[in-house]
């Protein structure tokens, strides 16, 4: 199950969050986990390059992405390698609709797409679809072209 | 008309400034009015789903009304055509869902949906629905979910695939009807529909051990087209194998060659999926292990920091099993202590350090100390427990690991991290008698400037301790006397208490205690006080507190053996008067819960049989009332007496419970008999015991009881002898025998009276009556310090269960020993479970035992019970219990 999926930006404030079996009380907790993370290790980090840690029996897999921070948090079988899937495809989808590694300006230009490709990408904690390219025409409801 | 969102490329212009600023939800609500426009304009409609996310991404809630209004709004978007507005119809309806009355409104549309051509509109829809229809529903949708199913486009495949795992929580009576469908798209040649259909069906059948037999067994044939599919199978295959018997008869293991296979696949993730499976098989060999080391060893330099972490991670893993197994990795783990991403390190510093070898303690220290300065408390304290760890392996080398910690101690820290220190020095101290010293000289510095309350008067109390014991005493006095100038109340109480154990202690430091204790008379704070003038006291010698110097000690030293409820019990029991508290009276067992034990709950007390004041004053009784019988005086002390145990039906003509007193070579049965016919009066009732089936219990003595009256309890004992120490178990069969005699209710004249038996139940002496509950405060701390050197770790198969729950309190019942920290409570639906327990066997030997449960779908349960005691024998005879239970 992928737990969540946080975007923040630098000072932390978070800019989409998406939670899946996780109770609404602990989300806080999770919330300034997350950002306290990112905040001890982010800084001075190269675009996309991957951080991983462990909690208990719980996986993070975060990173940054422009002036984006990316938290993908799971368990059971989404383990960090494939967290490190779900990340790697969120990434590369929102690098897509930016056309670079956005500045948070820029991803909150382009909020409602990047909803959409996270709703293609994980739902109900799970990862749906894994291709940008397919993703980039669906959430325009085109049908995707099948190798 | 409100201004558009956003207006075109002009990030450039003014990168800082949010699209978002100032939004308020409102006015985001009054814009979404434009929703019902009989002219949609789809791009601004767009806009306000787009901020109407942003607010619900942001925390906002909106009330029951606004959502409401929102929704049908939202609906009438059905309405327009454009494809883009569509999609974040779809993702707008999700994230508000809507209550099952409100669902109607949409069902329809989505109905339409489902059935149009657009491939995508079908998938949306279906995900849709899913997440918001009821069973009733979903049962008229269901045709169509498992046409989805096996669908030719991916998507829609994927979305009735994925919105099946998800409905098999709610309904998963209708989704289990979905077999044949999901089958079929196992087989798909899309990647993640087979991943999705292989998730599926393992989750409709994770019960069926055969079914999932037979899914491994036809997968691990073919080829799986994704990787997380290829790392699903190999989590499954793991399953089959854990579970199916060990070996066949070739001695070969089934599926290994599989999970070897899968070491060379090309997708990074299922080789490290399977060289993690083969380390995890239970009883792994050597030769089994090697190829998945390899592996493992050349991603710990992968250039991918989740590679590097996966290895190490599992690596760790394996050392705590195998540390020889692993060594050949210790070149490579030590170049990970410089690893950038932090846990990877920390994970390469433990693992090393589980594996490492003596000769290489120093350099890693070297190592270690350079990486703790930019580390997170929560990995500084991994650090610190593998580190106390490796001292206890290597006792030689405390010197260089004591100072690492004494260093570390000095430097800036949260609580939970220096308490992991301090426990570690104290631990170290206790077990490595060199250290013992220099470890004190480091906590007495470390006192000197701690901000910890907690911390300052626990290392007090082990300085008092051990400190008079050391080979000069007088240098700790100095750190504490500054603790009473210097501290909080709470700190310099514990400061006295520490000061009087070295005058007590060492004579010759006794003047010089006296003086610093006249000093704390004049503390501002009365515990302060208190404990300066009853420690002067005890010290002077005037025989108002103890009478020797043998005694002072007891009291300073002496821990205390009882538990705090019982003692506050029985000190609110004691009734102020001349005579004095005897704290040897309080009973040293748990009080246990009140359970239904009792087949007669309504009935009336009878007597000591059933004590209506609790097992405090119940224990107390029994003791006064078996010393008064001559028969039973030289049977020694009473270890335990049990609660009492029906051996009659409830409101037949005799009432009668046993009560088991065991002593360390004797038990007796107590009797507690009530007559409740008013005609009869009983005479020499007493109770014939036979002990066939209990072999090595020999009867020795018993006691009569020479009249029963009407409704006046009594008691018969009968006493048995049995090898001194030994938990003796066996099956006692009972009859009472008596003479009843007719009693004349006006003239109260009894008869000569005939001679009569009455058969009672059988009554059973199990292990657990040799146990005492006695529950400890810190069950880790204790575990620690009775240490492993009588530990015995075995594991049980206890067959199908009906749940944990039962599972775990049938061990504790069986073992009759306290649970620990509430760990008798077990989660529902757990998994797996840690029981916690604690008593005190027969002999007065301390047993703690540390049991960890795991259930698996067809309720098989396993558990590991790990037993710790201060007698080797003792710790096998608890194995043996549960192993004959």
């Amino acid at each position: 199950m992928i737990l969540a999926v946080l975007f923040a930006n630098n000072d932390g404030n978070i800019l989409i969050e998406r939670f899946h079996g996780v109770p609404a009380e602990e989300r806080l907790h999770w919330r300034s986990f997350l950002v306290k993370l990112g905040a001890d290790n982010l800084k001075g980090a190269k675009n996309e390059e991957l951080f991983v840690a462990s909690h208990k029996s719980v996986y993070i897999v975060y990173t940054v992405l422009g002036d984006v921070c990316i938290y993908v948090v799971g368990k059971d079988e989404y383990d960090e390698l494939a967290l490190a899937e779900v990340i790697f495809v969120i990434t590369s989808t929102v690098k897509d609709v930016c056309g670079k590694p956005p500045t948070e300006r820029l991803f909150l230009d382009k909020y409602g797409k990047i909803c959409l490709c996270l709703d293609e990408i994980v739902w109900t904690g799970m990862l749906e679809n894994s291709d940008k390219d397919r993703i980039r025409k669906v959430i325009r409801l085109r049908p995707p072209t099948e190798a | 008309m409100a201004e558009p969102l956003v207006k075109k490329d002009d990030d450039r212009d003014d990168e800082g400034y949010s699209p978002f600023l100032g939004i308020e939800k409102g006015a985001v609500l009054q814009e979404a009015r434009v929703f019902n426009d009989p002219q949609l304009d789809a791009r601004r409609c767009s806009q306000v789903i787009t901020k109407l996310l942003y607010l619900l991404n942001q925390g906002e809630t909106f009330t029951k009304v606004e959502a409401t209004e929102v929704f049908f709004a939202t609906t009438k978007l059905f309405q327009s055509k454009d494809t883009g507005l569509r999609r974040m119809v779809y993702l707008m309806i999700k994230e508000l869902s809507p209550s099952s009355d409100e669902v109607i409104m949409v069902t329809s549309s989505l109905m339409k949906d489902i059935n149009s051509k657009n491939d995508m509109y079908r998938a949306n829809a279906i995900r849709v629905l899913c997440r918001i229809i009821d069973g009733t529903l979903l049962a008229q949708t269901e045709r169509y979910l498992t046409q989805a199913i096996v669908d030719k486009n991916p998507g829609v495949a994927s979305a009735a695939l994925v919105s099946g795992i998800h409905l098999l929580q709610t309904n998963p009576g209708i989704v289990k009807r979905w077999t044949k469908e999901v089958q079929e798209a196992v087989q798909s040649r899309a990647a993640l529909v087979q991943f999705h259909a292989l998730a599926l069906n393992h989750q409709m059948q994770q019960n069926n051990r055969l079914a999932v037999n037979k899914l491994v067994t036809s997968l691990t044939k073919g080829s799986l087209r994704s990787p997380l599919a290829q790392c699903l199978l190999i989590r499954y295959t793991s399953q089959v194998i854990r579970e199916s018997s060990m070996n066949t008869q070739t001695g070969e293991r089934p599926f290994f060659d599989f999970l070897e296979a899968c070491l060379r696949h090309k997708a990074e993730m299922v080789i490290l999926e399977a060289a993690r499976a083969i380390t995890e098989l239970s009883g792994v060999t050597s030769q089994e292990l090697t190829p998945a080391i390899m592996v493992l060893q050349l991603f710990l330099s992968s250039s991918k920091p989740v590679l590097r972490f996966a290895a190490v991670r599992t690596i760790n893993k394996v050392a705590m099993t195998h540390p020889l197994a692993v060594t050949n990795c210790n070149i490579d783990m030590e170049s990970l202590i410089s690893d950038q991403n932090r846990s990877i390190a920390t994970l390469a510093i433990t693992t090393l350090l589980k594996t490492g070898n003596e000769s290489s303690v120093d350099r890693l220290m070297k190592q270690i100390t350079n990486f703790m300065s930019d580390i997170a408390d929560e990995f500084k304290i991994v650090v610190v427990e593998a580190i106390r760890s490796l001292c206890l392996k290597f006792p030689l080398k405390y010197r260089s690991l004591m100072n690492f910690l004494s260093n570390i101690l000095r430097e800036e820290g949260g609580f939970q991290y220096k308490k992991a220190i301090v426990d570690s020095i104290v631990i170290l101290i206790r077990d490595i008698p060199e250290a013992k010293e220099s470890g004190l000289f480091h906590l007495c510095e470390f006192i000197e400037d701690c901000e910890f309350t907690y911390l300052s008067t626990q290392i007090l109390h082990f300085l008092g301790n051990e400190g008079p014991k050391t080979s000069d005493p007088g240098k700790y006095i100095r750190y504490i006397y500054n603790r009473v100038i210097l501290e909080n109340a709470t700190v310099r109480a514990s400061a006295v208490s520490t000061l009087v154990k070295f005058g007590a202690w060492i004579d010759s430091l006794k003047p010089r205690i006296f003086v610093l204790l006249r000093r704390c008379l004049y503390d501002s704070d009365d515990e302060v006080r208190d404990r300066a003038t009853l420690y002067l006291n005890m010290l002077g010698g005037d025989g108002l507190v103890g009478e020797t110097n043998q005694d002072v000690r007891e009291v300073l030293f002496g821990s205390l053996d009882v538990p705090l409820v019982n003692l506050e019990t029985s000190l609110r029991n004691h009734e102020a008067s001349e005579e004095f508290f005897d704290i040897s009276t309080v009973p040293k067992e748990v009080k246990s819960q009140p359970h239904a034990e009792k087949k007669a709950p309504g009935k009336k007390p009878t007597g000591l049989g059933a004590p209506a004041t609790g097992p405090a004053s119940a224990v107390d009784a029994y003791q006064k009332l078996l010393l008064s019988i001559p028969k039973f005086a030289g049977f020694g002390k009473l270890f335990k007496s049990s609660e009492p145990v029906e051996l009659t039906e409830p409101e037949t003509e005799y009432a009668v419970n046993v009560v088991k007193h065991i002593y360390d070579g004797h038990v007796v049965f107590q009797y507690n008999c009530t007559n409740t016919i008013p005609e009869q009066l009983l005479e020499n009732v007493t109770v014939f015991v036979d002990a066939s089936e209990a072999e090595e219990f020999s009867e020795v003595a018993s006691q009569p009881r020479r009249t029963l009256p009407y409704d006046l309890p009594g008691q018969s004992f009968v006493a048995f002898e049995k090898p001194e120490g030994v938990p003796a178990v066996g099956k006692f069969s009972n009859l009472l025998k008596f003479i009843v005699k007719e009693v004349d209710l006006a003239t109260w004249e009894a008869d000569e009276g005939v001679e009569d038996e009455y058969q009672l139940e059988d009554l059973e002496v199990v292990a657990a009556d040799y146990m005492l509950k006695v529950g400890v405060s810190n069950f880790k701390n204790a575990w620690d310090n009775i240490g492993a050197d009588c530990e015995r770790v075995d594991e049980y198969g206890l067959g199908v269960r009906e749940s944990l729950a039962e599972a775990v309190s049938a061990v504790i019942n069986i073992l009759g020993m306290q649970a620990c920290e509430g760990t008798d409570v077990v989660p529902s639906n757990a998994r797996s479970h840690t029981c916690l327990l604690s008593g005190v066997f027969i002999g007065n030997v301390k047993v703690l035992a540390r049991i960890s449960f795991g259930i698996d779908g067809p309720k098989q349960v396993a558990m590991k019970l790990a037993v710790r005691s201060e007698d080797q024998s003792i710790s096998d005879t608890i194995h043996e219990i549960v192993a004959n239970g």
